[in-house]
């Protein structure tokens, strides 16, 4: 029989447990697979089972025996004929250029090979008796992968399964990444400094008139980041209105170009994430007791000492939550670059979209995505070390 | 307040932020603002000041199929995933109330999570993984990945109104013979009714704002609103979307007006919400 | 509590009920899916071929635009939701997305195959249009324009920003014939890697100078607003925006030409249906109605045997195809990923 303490734990399990459920089978379950996808290697086991099969047991020294060479002419026309050997030539060719048409020679004839089956294949491309390619072949026929990982930082696998540095020409994700961080840095930046000085001027103001200035502040807060984007898009076009008022005040002769560049990034971003850091400052402040103040100023502190060695600190907490804020929110964003920058002004988001809808490489987007969120989550455990968990309810997802 | 006094700053300086924080507010809400005189432009280029004054892009806004399909699609996802966010949202925040075990304030940590985590990953993943089940292309899909992405932002202000109960009210009503039931109909509900309400809002506009989910998981016919704005920006640009856009901040201004009624019935007055 | 788990129930339910309610849902009634790459060729399409097609054979069709990414199709088929049926497909992407498993292979028992120009009946496509980019301007803004590519990239007798459609394709060949690379040439000059390296250094030269497009409505917006002074545009929009009162000169020397072909998504519920209604499309009588009202060249025989239908629309791609490149299919199989990939680095670098 249960007691009450019973009865009242499961009464407490049963409040629970439908948001529990649902947190974990469609947000947790879906994060383990984004990790997942970014190691997952199946390709090869798809198209070519028994291929694999063969090659895991394998020593990997020289060439593989004749059987791995036998199956692989058997079932490179099948795949070809159940249409997953485009899928395999693909993820071979990402990680090797040249496979994609190695393989597809390869199917188109391996039906009238016979015994011995290694010479055939070398006969009709000498690749085949490089053990290089065999290597690529074995590592290929175990279930993880740590290339899109290793590419997402710009690293590779060498023919022989060493870890080198990415080409140049397609190396961009460092930098890609630092940029990331740097404008989210700046935007950061800007927002604190135009933000300080108007949470201290709402907490000078009165209950009343304070209530009003907020709402101000809490219209764009509420309005969808992509009608403020919208906003922005319209606003900055060649001959849209910010560069008719320009011209109109006579401080630029010829419109400017304002849209796809770096300051529009800003300027949007900056718009966006202001209200973000505004209310934790202005919270702060807000519990900041005058009477500390006027004790300093009656020691005789000139105003300066007592902003810089009062009020400054006190409001601190507000400047660490409104900043880890703006950078975590920041760091993911996507539709504004995409909308107002250019392509040296997108940030790492642009690439993971770019990933799963142009190139379909879900190991790569998924590759990236976790990079991020291994970044984001490092903020944010600062963020709780030093605020607690409270300030992010204001945190609505933007982005 | 004195001049002069250390702990009111100067004049001069006052002056200065009060400048500042015009300009900034200029700043935030003008941009907003420019849309809607654009919306109402009786020409064809996105120009102020507008060549004359109409209706048309209304008209189209308010008769095309595309757009109407699309505000049918925001408006069922926005209130099924506001309904099944508020009820989960709401359930679990009492749970997390009256509980007190090892591991709350991970749970709560947990359950809060999809704030945390940047939108592009939260709908990459959803991608993967409602791919993998077939939800991908399915309005069902989109609710639940907005009820996920909505529901911890009812359990953080239901939560905080939840605070503000005294439990002895409870103690006394279970006392006096009260069920679980009569207790959360009678007692707690009304208790927290501005809280739930206000999480409602919160989620509704969670879903109705939201374009990353729907960038990722929206099949044909399936687009919302901000998806199809989001389309109409890349590919031909129309005063039609100032129109939605105007119509879009009416809803977010209506929506805030309905969350600061609620917050100001609520009694709250005296703490800040903000603080 | 019970009022709660009621409501929660109920909203479930609703849910469940209502997820159907929309039109992509694979209920057995829904209509027949087409999706195209939109534009005055689908505005024409629509009621020449879809809802032509439609009243002949009383299958409901609807139709929907993309930008060509196969991702979305891709997802569609790994996750066996296919909610698109018929879609309009560039040759190389309906290449790469048949040996892919993304598309079905045409049931020629259904689909004739003699109607069609060689290129246009392969595994998994059926033939549609000829489609071509060349470079345009308004004559009204730019009194002096480039006369080729190679005067394109003189920025400084010609200022203004130029826009080209994002991506590699079209853009590496534009590059090599502005540096003097004979239109012949060009693929095997790309085929190297110093060709290639040659490419992407003289895009970098005029690199500041550029506006990417991504969607085919985009270089008409650009050009038309003046936030572009020289664009490569899709040729039917722009003799559309010419009919409908613009002033643009497009210089059809500069033309790259392809073909766009049908294809049924793989594992569609409509795929039998999608093969009729693409033996539909590409009879001649369809066709000809479509080439009364847009600068069509079907993929048809008879286009391309017939002068006097060519010389009917001397402002399609057919009639002027002698002065542009051919963008080499083959080519694009089997490098377009790669260079996809490089181009998009280079871009955000």
């Amino acid at each position: 029989m249960m007691g009450p303490s019973g009865r009242r734990r499961t009464g407490i399990f049963l409040l629970l447990a439908p948001l529990g459920g649902l947190v974990l089978f469609a947000f947790l379950l879906p994060l383990g697979m984004l990790v997942w996808r970014a190691v997952d290697n199946t390709e090869l086991a798809t198209a070519l089972p028994e291929t694999t099969r063969l090659l895991r047991s394998w020593d990997g020294a020289g060439l593989p025996p004749e059987p791995v060479f036998a199956a692989l002419a058997a079932e490179l026309p099948k795949a070809a004929d159940n249409q997953t050997l485009g899928l395999l030539s693909r993820r071979l060719n990402f990680e090797q250029l040249g496979m994609r048409a190695l393989l597809l020679r390869a199917s188109r004839v391996a039906q009238g090979f016979r015994a011995p089956y290694a010479e055939a294949f070398q006969a009709l491309d000498p690749r085949w008796g490089e053990p290089e390619l065999w290597q690529l072949l074995r590592r290929n026929a175990l279930p993880v992968t740590p290339l899109y990982m290793l590419r997402a930082v710009d690293l590779t696998l060498s023919a022989g399964g060493g870890i080198v540095a990415m080409a140049g020409d397609e190396a961009i994700f460092r930098e890609l990444f630092l940029r990331t961080i740097w404008i989210a840095l700046v935007v950061t930046v800007l927002c604190l400094v135009i933000g300080y000085p108007v949470a201290w001027y709402l907490s000078m103001q009165s209950g009343r008139r304070a209530r009003m200035l907020l709402l101000l502040l809490l219209l764009p807060f509420w309005t969808s980041v992509l009608v403020r984007t919208t906003a922005w898009f319209i606003l900055l076009q060649r001959e849209g209105v910010a560069n008719s008022a320009l011209r109109l005040l006579g401080l630029v002769e010829e419109p400017l170009t304002l849209i796809f560049t770096r300051t529009a990034v800003y300027l949007a971003m900056v718009h966006v994430m202001l209200p973000f850091m505004v209310l934790p400052l202005y919270g702060a402040m807000r519990r900041i007791d005058p009477v500390l103040l006027k004790a300093a100023a009656s020691l005789g502190a000139p105003g300066w000492t007592q902003f810089r060695r009062i009020y400054l600190p006190l409001s601190l907490p507000g400047i660490a939550a409104g900043s880890l804020m703006v950078f975590t929110i920041s760091i993911g964003f996507y539709i504004t670059p995409a909308l107002v920058g250019g392509n040296r002004d997108q940030m790492i988001s642009t690439f993971i979209a770019f990933f799963v809808n142009q190139q379909v490489n879900w190991g790569m987007a998924a590759a990236l995505g976790l990079l991020l969120l291994v970044l984001v989550g490092t903020m944010l455990y600062l963020l709780q070390r030093i605020v607690g968990a409270r300030v992010l309810q204001a945190g609505r997802g933007a982005g | 307040m004195t001049t002069g006094n250390a702990s009111t700053p100067s004049v001069p300086l006052q002056h200065i932020a009060a400048a500042i924080s015009g300009a900034v507010f200029a700043f935030l809400v003008l941009p907003i603002l420019v849309v809607v005189p654009l919306s109402f432009t009786a020409g064809e280029l996105l120009v102020l000041p507008a060549p004359g004054f109409s209706l048309r892009w209304y008209e189209l806004f308010f008769t095309d199929q595309r757009w109407l399909l699309a505000s049918r699609n925001s408006l069922i996802v926005g209130v099924l995933a506001t309904l099944a966010a508020t009820a989960l949202g709401t359930l679990a925040a009492i749970g997390l109330w009256l509980g007190s075990f090892r591991g709350r304030g991970l749970l709560l940590a947990v359950l809060a999570l999809p704030l945390a985590v940047p939108a592009i990953i939260s709908a990459l993943a959803l991608y993967f993984a409602f791919s993998a089940v077939g939800l991908a292309n399915s309005l069902a899909g989109l609710v639940l990945g907005h009820t996920v992405l909505a529901a911890p932002v009812v359990v953080v202000t239901v939560l905080a109104q939840l605070r503000m109960v005294d439990r002895a009210l409870l103690q006394a009503a279970t006392s006096l013979g009260a069920g679980p039931v009569r207790l959360f109909r009678r007692v707690l509900l009304p208790l927290i009714l501005p809280g739930v309400a206000s999480g409602a809002v919160f989620a509704f506009a969670t879903s109705f704002d939201d374009l990353m989910v729907a960038l990722f998981l929206a099949g044909p016919g399936q687009f919302t609103l901000p998806r199809e704005m989001y389309a109409g920006l890349r590919e031909q640009l129309s005063p039609t979307i100032c129109a939605a856009a105007t119509v879009l901040v009416l809803v977010s201004g209506l929506l805030l007006g309905l969350s600061e009624v609620l917050r100001r019935r609520d009694g709250a007055g005296k703490g800040d919400p903000y603080s | 509590m019970k009022r709660i788990l009621a409501t929660l129930a109920a909203a479930f339910v609703t849910v469940s009920v209502a997820a159907p309610i929309g039109p992509a849902s694979a209920q057995p009634s829904r209509e027949l899916f087409v999706v195209g790459f939109g534009g005055g060729f689908q505005d024409a399409a629509r009621t020449t071929l879809f809802q032509a097609f439609q009243a002949a054979t009383g299958q409901r069709v609807r139709d929907d635009t993309y930008n060509g990414e196969l991702a979305r199709i891709y997802a569609m088929v790994r996750s066996r939701d296919v909610v698109w049926d018929v879609v309009m497909v560039e040759a190389p992407e309906l290449q790469r997305g048949c040996e892919d498993g993304a598309f079905a292979p045409i049931d020629w028992s259904v689909v004739r195959r003699d109607k069609f120009v060689p290129a246009g009946a392969t595994r998994c496509g059926a033939g549609a249009v000829a489609w071509g980019a060349a470079l345009f301007y308004d004559t009204a803004r730019n009194p002096q324009a480039p006369a080729n590519m190679a005067e394109l990239w003189d920025v400084a007798r010609f200022p203004g920003k130029r826009s080209f459609r994002f991506g590699p394709k079209m853009t590496l060949e534009i590059a090599l014939m502005s540096d003097g690379v004979p239109r012949e040439q060009v693929y095997r000059v790309l085929s190297t890697p110093a060709g290639l390296q040659r490419a992407f250094d003289r895009l970098e030269q005029i690199r500041p100078h550029i506006v990417w497009w991504r969607s085919g409505a985009q270089p008409l917006q650009f050009v038309g607003s003046g936030e572009v002074a020289y664009a490569f545009g899709f040729t039917g929009r722009v003799v559309q925006a010419n009919q409908q009162g613009a002033r643009y000169n497009m210089l059809w020397d500069t033309l790259l030409y392809s073909v766009d072909y049908w294809a049924v998504v793989n594992g569609s519920p409509y795929a039998q249906q999608g093969m009729r209604m693409i033996e539909w499309m590409t009879n001649l009588e369809p066709l000809q109605a479509l080439a009364r009202i847009w600068p069509a060249s079907p993929a048809h025989r008879a286009f391309q045997e017939d002068a006097t239908l060519r010389a009917a629309s001397p402002h399609s791609v057919a009639a002027n195809a002698s002065r542009g490149l051919f963008i080499d299919t083959e080519f694009w199989v089997q490098n377009g990923e790669d260079l996809e990939r490089r181009f998009a680095a280079w871009a955000g670098r």
